[in-house]
């Protein structure tokens, strides 16, 4: 009872702070919104280009395009030594003709129609083998054993790609995290600021308190709950703002990012939970250091 | 009456004194010298002044007393209690068992009277119950039940200091430390304060006043400690107040 009783106290005083210092609290709720906001971005980017680089790693890691005219003996053994590799998962023969029909797939799902050119010559796609690898980083392995090979007349893999988009990931992982970083610093000072004034404008009752006998409980807690409001308000309003703009920004995250409806849906919790967590850990910490700093010294 | 401040039998030994101070010395960090060999024993029940000029050691004597400061050599015992050994989680409840009032009051404006004695309790842990049980029986006691709604501004001088005085009982202290209370207002009002003083001693209550005021110490004439200089120059009971300083 004593406890719920020193809770009730500390919510209702924190409150009471928050809106008596009202400028103060919410310039450092509009940082802390203005933070997660960013924060947000930066993790919906990021995470839809990690889907982006998982669904290129589902796609087939590595093509071996075939000689023309291959038999069927020596494309088994070609298939069965491919198999044998390091890294190799599953080996799939492209034949021309479902090389040809995929193409007008592709072309049908984008709406427009294959152009042929003239029937009576007709265009002749390559044979080819695609394979699938357990490990991406085994493709230049693979691609260099079939370089070299004589049923082999081409090697397509897509570390190239692999590679760009993982360096696109990390310096936008990097340029944001410090960009966030730099912001959480300013949004930290700002509720630092916020409690220091709140302590300073409560002098008197802080030392009525002590004279008193109240316990240091009593008289930290208030203000670091007030932190803590600042961290969990901003949080709500950046979570209103990222749910508002979730309509527009989900078919591109399917789309762009491949990433799966389901997975989009659910992608938003995480991102409350994220920036819920985020806001009320700063809020913590933040009040946390100025009721050190301030209250440190307290008898 | 009696019913609000319990008689008190408190400390385990009922002789042993409630305040006492051995060898005590106070040294600031830039060598200021503000009590040195400091010896005091007062009693349960004691209504005792501590007199001396300005920078004589009053307010540090008080400070030592409610633990804001620590001597740096001797020993202070207060309700029984080592405050030197005393852990810093215990001071709240060694300030439960003092009550204090400055001669500024220091009552929180923006609360009406009867809220500036209940924030002592809130701030306390007190259930709602307990505080508005407490707050009327308090006001009835040092007369202030009719203005229990006012806000410090509305009031008198001595009306704020009575508010101070209940908010200083709300949890019924063994000692009650008044530090130039009658330093702000009229000789009329002084003893009115005076006179809530001694009926809040009467019932047991140990009272220590720091005071300037030469004719209430005078006309009381009850032990006077004097202060001067850091050390303690007299201590007399049924004294007056002498210029010794």
């Amino acid at each position: 009872m004593s406890f719920l009783r020193f809770i009730g106290f500390s919510v209702v005083r924190a409150w009471q702070g928050f809106w008596r210092n009202a400028m103060m609290s919410l310039a450092a709720t509009a940082t802390v919104v203005l933070m997660l906001v960013l924060l947000a971005g930066l993790f919906i980017v990021i995470a839809g280009l990690n889907a982006g680089l998982e669904f290129i790693e589902s796609k087939v890691a590595v093509t071996a395009r075939l000689v023309d005219n291959l038999s069927d003996a020596p494309r088994e053994r070609l298939i069965d030594e491919v198999e044998a590799l390091p890294g190799v998962a599953s080996v799939a023969y492209v034949s021309p003709a479902r090389a040809m029909q995929r193409l007008e797939d592709s072309y049908r799902e984008i709406g427009r129609e294959l152009d042929l050119g003239d029937p009576d010559s007709p265009i002749t796609l390559f044979a080819s083998l695609e394979i699938s690898l357990t490990d991406p980083d085994a493709s230049g392995d693979v691609g260099r054993a079939l370089a070299g090979h004589d049923d082999v007349e081409r090697v397509l893999t897509k570390q190239a790609e692999y590679d760009t988009l993982l360096g696109v990931i990390n310096v936008i992982r990097t340029v944001g995290l410090v960009g966030i970083g730099l912001v959480g610093l300013t949004v930290l000072f700002m509720i630092i600021n916020t409690i220091r004034i709140a302590v300073y404008s409560r002098a008197n009752e802080i030392e009525i308190m002590r004279l008193v006998g109240a316990s240091d409980s009593f008289i930290r807690w208030p203000f670091i709950l007030e932190g803590v409001l600042c961290g969990i308000i901003g949080a709500l309003i950046a979570i209103v703002l990222v749910a508002a703009i979730w309509d527009p920004i989900q078919p591109a995250m399917v789309t762009v990012f491949q990433m799966p409806t389901a997975v989009s849906t659910q992608f938003l919790t995480t991102v409350s939970l994220l920036l819920f967590a985020v806001g009320l850990g700063i809020g913590a910490i933040g009040s946390w250091i100025s009721v050190r700093s301030y209250l440190g010294a307290g008898r | 009456m009696t019913s609000l401040l319990r008689r008190r039998a408190r400390t385990a030994d009922p002789d042993a004194p409630v305040i006492s101070m051995v060898d005590v010395g106070m040294t600031y960090p830039n060598g200021k010298v503000a009590l040195a060999d400091v010896n005091v024993s007062i009693s349960s029940g004691d209504f005792v002044f501590l007199v001396g000029p300005s920078g004589a050691g009053k307010s540090t004597f008080i400070r030592l007393l409610i633990r804001e400061q620590l001597p740096t050599a001797g020993e202070v015992r207060v309700a029984g209690r080592d405050l030197l050994r005393m852990r810093r989680r215990h001071v709240p409840a060694l300030r439960r068992r003092i009550g204090i009032v400055f001669q500024d009051f220091r009552l929180l404006p923006n609360k009406t009277v009867a809220e500036n004695v209940a924030f002592a309790l809130e701030v306390t842990g007190a259930t709602g119950i307990q505080v508005r049980q407490r707050v009327p029986q308090l006001l009835n006691l040092v007369g202030l039940h009719e203005h229990a709604h006012h806000l410090p501004t509305q009031l008198s001088g001595g009306e704020q200091q009575r508010t101070a005085i209940a908010r200083a009982l709300v949890h019924d202290p063994a000692i009650l430390i008044a530090d130039e209370p009658t330093g702000n207002l009229d000789p009329v009002t002084s003893w009115e304060i005076i006179q809530l003083l001694i009926q809040i001693n009467q019932l047991g209550t140990t009272v220590l006043m720091a005071t300037h005021n030469q004719e209430i110490v005078n006309a009381m004439r009850r032990r006077v400690l004097a202060l001067e200089g850091g050390h303690l120059v007299r201590d007399e009971a049924a004294a007056a107040y002498e210029r010794e300083y």
